[in-house]
């Protein structure tokens, strides 16, 4: 369902694409056509949140002919996937280090929308760029500030400042440049559904952002979670994450990987923490798509307070070239 | 006389004597020296105009920074591939003689005959591939893609011709490389004037084609048929010290010029279908980009492949290692041209040939030495390289295991022979020959190593000879040389049981390496056998092997102690490392064999190979002889392996080591087991579904395998790539069954169950909340300890302890008491030091004298970077940074060696490499010919796509016709030449690009045509045909690509006509424009116009007749006038795209390719004639006389008007009555007379009165003359007068003025 959905909006990027589904939908062909862009509008579907398909389109959408600007509605935030909050504050800086910036990339929540019903609403634009620029992104230096938001729809306002006051005395031991954001939606731009939850960023001095998110539980499914055990939970999986470490976010290293690989022909490094199930799976990936291996190096750091190990990831770009972009 | 005869001196004024003379004139006067100039005149050096001066200011920098290149990444490798020299010119301008006197300068060899690429070392640091390029355009396009430097070769007795524009067009358009000028044939010149002026001509031309300076280089005379040592040696040095820009679309991709071709198809195949498909292997150097396997390649002239398998192989001509010296020496001034037959190495991984010595380069050629001998001596000392071995080119080694009848032998030997001997055209019918006996003699075929890849190919019975060789050859030796490391093993495996729920992948795995090491080890023997099969004799083969085993038993039984002997055996691996290189897959695909073999005993395994072979072979006539050979070995084997366990036995560890052998294999198998548990594992993680109790353990372990790095990457990519080879190459081959890991499968199974979703949930976080945990990420924060390097109060030290020193070194003085406020880490540790070895006060010294050179340095630095940051641009920067780029593209995998190095980043350019390709059409194979270059171009990824791809294109101003649309045209484009049809377009101000019928004369105009995805900027050229020769220039246009896109935007205009059939006011009925109601509730709110220009609206569908619609207009209308609307119609391209496979015709007309026919073509072939439009015909314009109807105007108006524009229309007059009628006058003869008289006396008096006239006025005239000269004498006299009047008056004033001055100073002095 989400991905007929998904499938449905790579057809609306792309111009010339062959999509054919067999009756009992067990298999797909796809004939990839021409990545086109352009100003569109996708309704998402609902069971999954927009994340899974803006994770999708910000891997496309550097590549695309025409500057995208689309328009996506539905789940903003939930549990399973990487909000929008996330990758507007984690993905959008990781695009600007590989040259992907410009005034128009940016993603805006104009309507938050939770599970079950949704009804959010972002939109979502990128610059298109010819080639990346390769990354040495081997530092992350030391976490300077910690910023977050907590959001609440169609529940009282005071959820989000519970959940803030519980989030700060963790990380208050830790750092005292912490500001959460309370943003608490009303009337249309509330979606449909009532929720709250909140998300978590730690930016360094060299300008590595890494990101935990936390979400209540959707209307009438599990029990009711307190704001305050989730303000501290999410606290704990910024430490987490932090302790982990890397100059990308768990939850981006795959876009990371994929941008180093799409790369001009020059060496990438890039210091991630532990890789995840979801980006060895991609690195394989990327070995069958374009015959590209990393080189894989375990960093133990020298000190021990310095969080878990890392890993160094080294490739050399395929030279690949947007080449559906018009030139004059 | 004498006097005049005599010159005159005359002063020099110019030259170098004057200017000495002036100097000294000047010298004299003291103010000689050109800096006294501005000395002595300051003025006339200071700013004369601040504008100007901004100005020539301004212009400076503008031509600067014109100067500057857009930086790129400097991604040439460190030992950059042979320079291609491409040498070309019209025919019979002495190419191959210049390319041969080159080779002799170079290699003092002498080459009979030029086929194909030669490459040579020209210098310590570079080799050169000269190749030289016929007259056919299509190996001028493919080689001006290629070319790092051209040679373009001029009759300077003739002029230029027309190939040498045709060439540098075709040059500028595929990116320009470096062009030199030759000219020869100037010896034909008789006159040393003539001679000069043609060289200044041709200069002059040259250098606007090229740039004004390019080198221009001449050849005069011939002595003994080759150009004088003296030129070719300064042309060599211009060549081997030319720099290149780098091209971007030769850097961007991939590229090989191929020096030799293989065939590898299994004769069988060939046998049962002469036509079948191809399976051939390249060699060339890799130019350009990193090539991938599996890549996507186009051979220009014969189409797209897959690349089915790469390998790298020893440079064939390779650098120089050691640079010291200032020459090379004779050894190592090699040659390398395969097809040309020269520099004998003719080896690889499956091939071998013996160069017997076409070429007399090689007097060493020992036909005596048999390659045994070789062997032998080669056991004896290994120490020798092969690089030596290449030098010495007496061997070339045979790398596949295959035992070697002796025909097979002899038939190899004669291969490569004949290809060099036989020149091109009876080569070529030889070939054919060859081939179609085929048939008969399965067994003599054509070159060997057709057959070998038909043995691997077979995949069984090649690899099951080898375990027949394989299995005794374990035995020998490798069962006693895992021991060592089988105990390790052990030890391992103790360490991991108390954990024993966990997966032990890594380490297991790691052991799994170790062990085929180990088994890499024992290929020792193996080689020794490949080297064997060179033997031409079996027996002689069995001969070495006994006495290699007799050897390596009596090793055994000196060595009591295993150490000793595992020693002893390492000796040996070294030595087989000092071996040639044997290629890789091969290695692993023995490393399989044996580990495979190992489960059965050695008997049993070959035992079932043989039966295995045999069913294979069975029907193969081969397969009898080749068996006999199999089972021979196989039975030699036997009794040795059995002496060998005797042997054995006696020594007392025997039994262990075997039982440590079996350990190792159910290692083997517990690691597969490990293997899957931990893929299981991996896939419930991905899944994130754990068995409840598993949840903890697994979690633990998922970190685990993430700790030590080579089990990450074999984590992630499986058990690296090499499995991935063995699929690949023994697809369908029974002995990868145990490896194969099948990791795509498995991956797609987890995929399939899994959500898919990047974020990663933490299964069991740890405690924030306890204070060790916290402490672990303290530092990550700012506020946390900052690593010594970074802290700022470190820093802060740092700084002034450089201050402080910096003081010392400017008084020279060395404080020694300063040395404990330094307060550096390292300076205390000294400082301990310094305690423990007072006694040694000199190294203390020499530490000190370090650390101030240290920090000298340091200092130095800084100074650098601040005083370089002054002038700084963004150039500057620009360039810095790209500098470090690719310094770190250089030393990122420097250190890894090859293997790794290929699989991270792909076959670096400047490899030697061997390409493999399959389902080649055979037409290539069957009408090979050298002189025809052969190119394999990489392509980017998705430009083996294609679609339609837009371009501006201009005709060329040479190209005598001009480009219709629709008729198919060739293009070369990227690397390919194919023939397509162009639909040519011009871009209106609103953006519409609107279809041409032909390409403007002299304008740039769009094209857009269905064929191979290009990236943008890409430049092309087209060609109307790449047959024949015209006198004319063949290059029909050039231009770019600007556009790809899967939908085309061309339209064309499509004018609907119709009529009116009903007029009202402004409104009027249309019909005949539409067929239905629908098409014109499409065209709603069109504008449409009548043909005299009245303009006017669609608006409604009428219901009457079919497609009649109702319209308004700014006017009425006439019933005669034609209603047309605008409209565009979107054209579609025709989807022809047909490459251009010039490579694939017979030998002889390979530049006679023709493709699809332009219409016009046919036409003219089959005498047709186009019937034309009768109304398209232009004929004389017959315009009839138009009469127009009398104005009528109303009688009102008429009233109204003004007298002036009343009509005049009189009333016409009636006749005139007749009562009014006035009588005739008839006169009498006598009244005629009179008036007769009367009129002549008028007329006589008429002209007296006008005489009389005349003269009056001529008078008058005289008089008027006369009076004006009196006049003006009048008027002269009265100035005279008035004159004199004045000046008396004047006087007259001034004296009374004088007066009365005069007398107020005297009445004043009176006063």
């Amino acid at each position: 369902d989400f991905e007929a959905s998904f499938i449905r909006l790579i057809d609306k990027v792309t111009n010339g694409s062959r999509i054919e589904i067999n009756q009992t939908g067990t298999s797909l062909y796809y004939q990839p056509g021409l990545l086109y862009g352009g100003s569109l509008e996708h309704e998402c579907s609902p069971s999954r949140s927009i994340g899974y398909y803006l994770e999708g389109l910000l891997c496309l959408a550097p590549f695309m002919k025409h500057p995208l600007k689309i328009v996506l509605r539905g789940v903003t935030n939930d549990q399973v996937d990487p909000s929008v909050d996330v990758l507007k504050a984690t993905a959008l800086p990781l695009l600007k280090k590989f040259g992907i910036d410009g005034e128009s990339l940016e993603i805006k929540i104009n309507r938050r929308g939770m599970p079950p019903n949704g009804g959010g609403e972002i939109v979502f634009s990128c610059p298109v760029r010819k080639v990346l620029q390769p990354i040495q992104f081997t530092d992350p230096g030391k976490i300077k500030r910690i910023r977050g938001t907590a959001y609440s729809v169609r529940v009282s306002p005071q959820m989000a400042n519970r959940m803030v006051e519980s989030a700060r005395s963790i990380l208050n031991k830790f750092l005292p440049d912490i500001y959460i954001y309370t943003d608490h939606m009303k009337g249309a731009s509330s979606g449909k559904s009532p929720g709250f939850g909140m998300c978590l960023t730690a930016e360094t001095i060299n300008g590595t952002i890494l990101s935990a998110e936390l979400a209540s539980n959707p209307q009438g499914q599990g029990a009711a979670v307190l704001p305050e055990e989730l303000g501290q939970n999410c606290a704990k999986l910024l430490l987490e994450e932090v302790y982990r470490g890397g100059c990308v976010d768990s939850t981006n290293q795959s876009l990371a990987l994929l941008l180093m690989t799409l790369g001009q022909r020059d060496v990438s490094k890039v210091l991630l923490g532990p890789l995840s199930p979801y980006t060895i799976e991609f690195l394989r990936h990327l070995r069958s798509f374009f015959q590209i291996m990393f080189k894989i190096e375990t960093k133990t750091p020298e000190e021990e307070h310095m969080g878990g190990e890392k890993v160094l990831m080294t490739c050399v770009g395929v030279g690949f070239s947007n080449l559906s972009k018009t030139i004059r | 006389m004498e006097e005049k005869e005599k010159k005159k001196h005359r002063v020099k004024h110019s030259g170098p004597k004057a200017e000495k003379k002036r100097k000294r004139y000047l010298n004299e006067l003291g103010i000689g020296d050109e800096e006294n100039v501005r000395k002595r005149n300051p003025k006339a050096f200071t700013v004369q105009s601040a504008v100007r001066m901004a100005r020539t200011f301004h212009r400076t920098q503008d031509l600067k920074t014109k100067k500057h290149h857009i930086p790129v990444v400097d991604r040439t490798p460190l030992e950059p591939p042979p320079v291609v020299v491409v040498v070309v010119g019209p025919p019979k301008v002495g190419k191959s003689t210049v390319i041969k006197c080159l080779i002799k300068n170079f290699t003092r060899q002498k080459l009979v005959e030029i086929r194909g690429p030669v490459t040579i070392v020209s210098g310590k640091k570079r080799r050169l591939t000269i190749i030289e390029c016929g007259c056919d355009i299509n190996t001028m396009i493919d080689l001006a893609k290629v070319a790092d430097l051209v040679l373009m070769l001029i009759d300077a007795s003739f002029g230029f011709e027309m190939e040498t524009f045709e060439f540098l067009n075709i040059c500028q358009v595929h990116g320009f490389p470096k062009i030199m000028g030759v000219l020869t044939h100037l010896d034909t010149f008789k006159n040393n004037k003539q001679l000069k002026k043609t060289k200044k001509k041709l200069k002059h031309r040259f250098w606007t084609e090229v740039y004004p300076g390019a080198k221009l280089f001449y050849l005069s005379g011939m002595v003994h048929g080759e150009y004088q040592k003296q030129e070719i040696h300064n042309l060599g040095r211009f060549i081997s010290v030319m720099k290149f820009r780098p091209l971007t679309w030769q850097t961007s991709h991939p590229y090989v010029l191929a020096d030799r071709m293989e065939e590898l198809t299994n004769p069988e195949d060939v046998r049962i279908n002469p036509k079948c498909d191809r399976k051939i292997s390249l060699y060339g150097y890799l130019r350009g980009a990193h090539l991938k396997n599996k890549s996507q390649i186009h051979m220009p002239g014969v189409g797209d492949f897959t690349v089915s398998d790469v390998s790298f192989l020893p440079d064939p001509c390779a650098l120089p290692e050691q640079q010291k010296k200032r020459s090379l020496n004779e050894k190592e001034k090699l040659v390398y041209a395969p097809l040309s037959g020269v520099g004998g190495i003719v080896y690889d991984k499956d091939a071998v040939y013996i160069d017997l010595g076409g070429s007399h380069a090689h007097e060493k050629e020992e036909e005596e030495v048999r390659p045994n001998h070789e062997l032998v001596q080669s056991l004896i000392s290994t120490h020798s390289a092969i690089d030596v071995k290449m030098a010495s080119s007496k061997v070339s080694l045979f790398m596949d295991s295959r035992p070697l009848g002796s025909e097979d032998v002899g038939q190899e030997f004669v291969m490569p022979k004949e290809e060099r001997q036989i020149d091109l055209k009876t080569g070529r019918v030889r070939r054919k020959a060859l081939f179609e006996e085929e048939e008969k003699e399965n067994d003599d075929v054509v070159s060997d190593d057709e057959e070998e890849a038909a043995a691997s190919e077979d995949g069984s019975d090649g690899d099951d000879e080898d375990d027949a060789e394989e299995e005794s050859d374990r035995e020998l030796l490798g069962e006693k040389v895992p021991v060592g490391r089988a105990k390790r093993l052990k030890t391992e495996l103790v360490k991991e049981e108390p954990v024993n729920e966990l997966p032990a992948f890594a380490d297991s795995d790691d052991d799994l390496e170790m062990s085929s090491e180990g088994e890499e080890g024992k290929t020792a023997p193996e080689e020794n056998e490949m080297e064997e099969d060179d033997d031409e004799e079996e027996e002689e083969e069995d001969e070495q092997r006994t006495y290699e085993n007799e050897s390596s038993d009596s090793e055994l039984e000196a060595a009591s102690k295993r150490v000793a002997e595992s020693k002893q055996y390492e000796i040996n691996s070294e030595d087989t490392e000092m071996r040639p290189r044997i290629s890789d897959h091969r290695l692993k695909r023995k490393a399989v064999l044996a580990t495979d073999s190992g489960n059965c005993t050695a008997e049993e395994a070959s035992e079932s190979d043989v039966e295995n072979f045999s069913l294979n072979e069975g029907d193969d006539e081969e397969g009898s002889h080749d068996e006999l050979e199999v089972e021979e070995s196989s039975r030699k084997g036997f009794p040795r392996t059995q002496a060998k366990k005797a042997d054995g036995i006696s020594q007392a560890k025997l039994k262990a080591i075997e039982d440590e052998d079996d350990d190792v294999e159910n290692l083997l198998k517990e690691e597969e087991e490990y293997e899957e548990k931990i893929d299981f594992s991996a896939d419930t993680t991905g899944a994130l579904k754990w068995k409840e109790d598993l949840t903890q353990k697994a979690a633990q372990a998922f970190l685990r395998q993430q700790r030590s790095t080579p089990n990450l990457r074999k984590l992630v990519y499986g058990t690296a790539a090499e499995d991935e080879d063995h699929e690949s190459e023994d697809a369908g081959d029974e002995l990868g069954g145990l490896f194969r890991v099948s990791r795509p499968d498995k991956a797609s199974k987890q995929k399939a169950n899994a959500l898919d979703c990047s974020k990663f949930l933490i299964e069991k976080p740890q405690d924030w909340n306890l204070e060790e945990v916290m402490s672990s990420i303290r530092d990550c924060f700012v506020t946390g300890k900052w690593e010594d390097d970074k802290d700022a109060a470190k820093l802060l030290e740092e700084d002034e302890e450089l201050y402080g020193d910096f003081e010392d070194l400017e008084t020279g003085v060395v404080h020694k008491g300063k040395r404990a406020a330094e307060g550096d880490e390292s300076g205390s540790e000294e400082e301990e030091e310094e305690d423990g070895k007072m006694s040694k006060p000199e190294p203390e010294e020499e530490e000190k004298k370090q650390e101030r050179l240290d920090k000298k340095r340091k200092l130095k630095e800084m100074f650098d970077a601040e005083y370089d940051e002054g002038d700084a641009t963004y150039f500057d920067d620009l360039k810095e940074e790209m500098h470090k780029q690719a310094q770190l593209n250089r030393a990122e995998f420097e250190d890894q060696d090859d293997e790794t190095r290929v699989q991270y980043e792909g076959f670096r350019p400047g490899m030697y490499v061997r390409i493999e390709i399959e389902n080649v059409p055979c037409e290539f194979v069957l009408n090979f010919d050298p002189h025809y270059p052969i190119i394999l171009g990489g392509l980017g990824n998705s430009e083996g796509n294609v679609g339609y791809v837009q371009l501006r294109l201009k005709k060329h101003r040479w190209y005598k016709k001009i480009l219709k649309t629709r008729d198919p045209l060739i293009l070369s484009l990227g690397w390919r030449r194919f023939q397509t049809i162009p639909m040519f377009y011009i871009e209106d101000h609103n953006g519409r690009h609107r279809l041409l019928k032909y390409t403007p004369q002299h304008m740039h105009c769009g094209a857009t045509f269905w064929g191979p995805i290009t990236p943008q900027g890409t430049g092309f050229l087209a060609v109307q045909s790449v047959s024949g020769t015209t006198p004319d220039f063949r290059i029909a246009a050039t231009g770019v690509v600007l556009d790809l896109d899967k939908s085309i935007t061309i339209v064309k205009k499509l004018k609907l006509t119709g009529f009116p059939f009903k007029i009202f006011k402004n409104t009027c009925f249309i019909k005949g424009m539409f067929n239905s109601q629908l098409e014109v509730a499409k065209f709603e709110g069109a504008a449409i116009r009548t043909v005299s220009g009245i303009r006017g609206q669609i608006k409604k569908a009428l219901r009457a007749p079919v497609g009649a619609f109702r319209a308004t207009f700014e006017d009425k209308l006439l019933m005669s006038d034609i209603v047309f609307v605008r409209t565009w119609y979107p054209v579609s391209i025709p989807t022809f795209y047909n490459p251009v496979t010039s490579l694939l015709k017979p030998a002889g007309e390979k530049d006679s390719w023709s493709g699809m026919k332009t219409t016009g073509q046919l036409r003219h072939e089959r005498g047709i004639k186009l019937k034309q439009n009768k109304d398209s015909l232009y004929k004389p314009i017959v315009r009839e006389k138009r009469h127009f109807n009398k104005l009528h105007i109303p009688k009102a108006l008429q009233k109204a008007l003004p007298f002036k524009n009343k009509p005049k229309n009189l009333e016409k007059k009636g006749k005139t009555p007749k009562d009014q009628w006035r009588p005739a006058v008839i006169r009498e003869p006598h009244e005629k007379k009179i008036s007769a008289l009367l009129s002549a006396l008028s007329t006589v008096n008429n002209y007296k009165i006008r005489k009389a006239k005349v003269k009056h006025r001529e008078q008058l005239k005289e008089y008027l003359k006369v009076k004006q000269k009196e006049d003006e004498q009048k008027f002269k006299r009265q100035k005279e007068a008035k004159k004199k009047i004045y000046r008396i008056l004047g006087q007259r004033e001034k004296k009374r003025q004088m007066s009365s001055l005069k007398g107020s100073s005297k009445g004043e002095k009176s006063m």
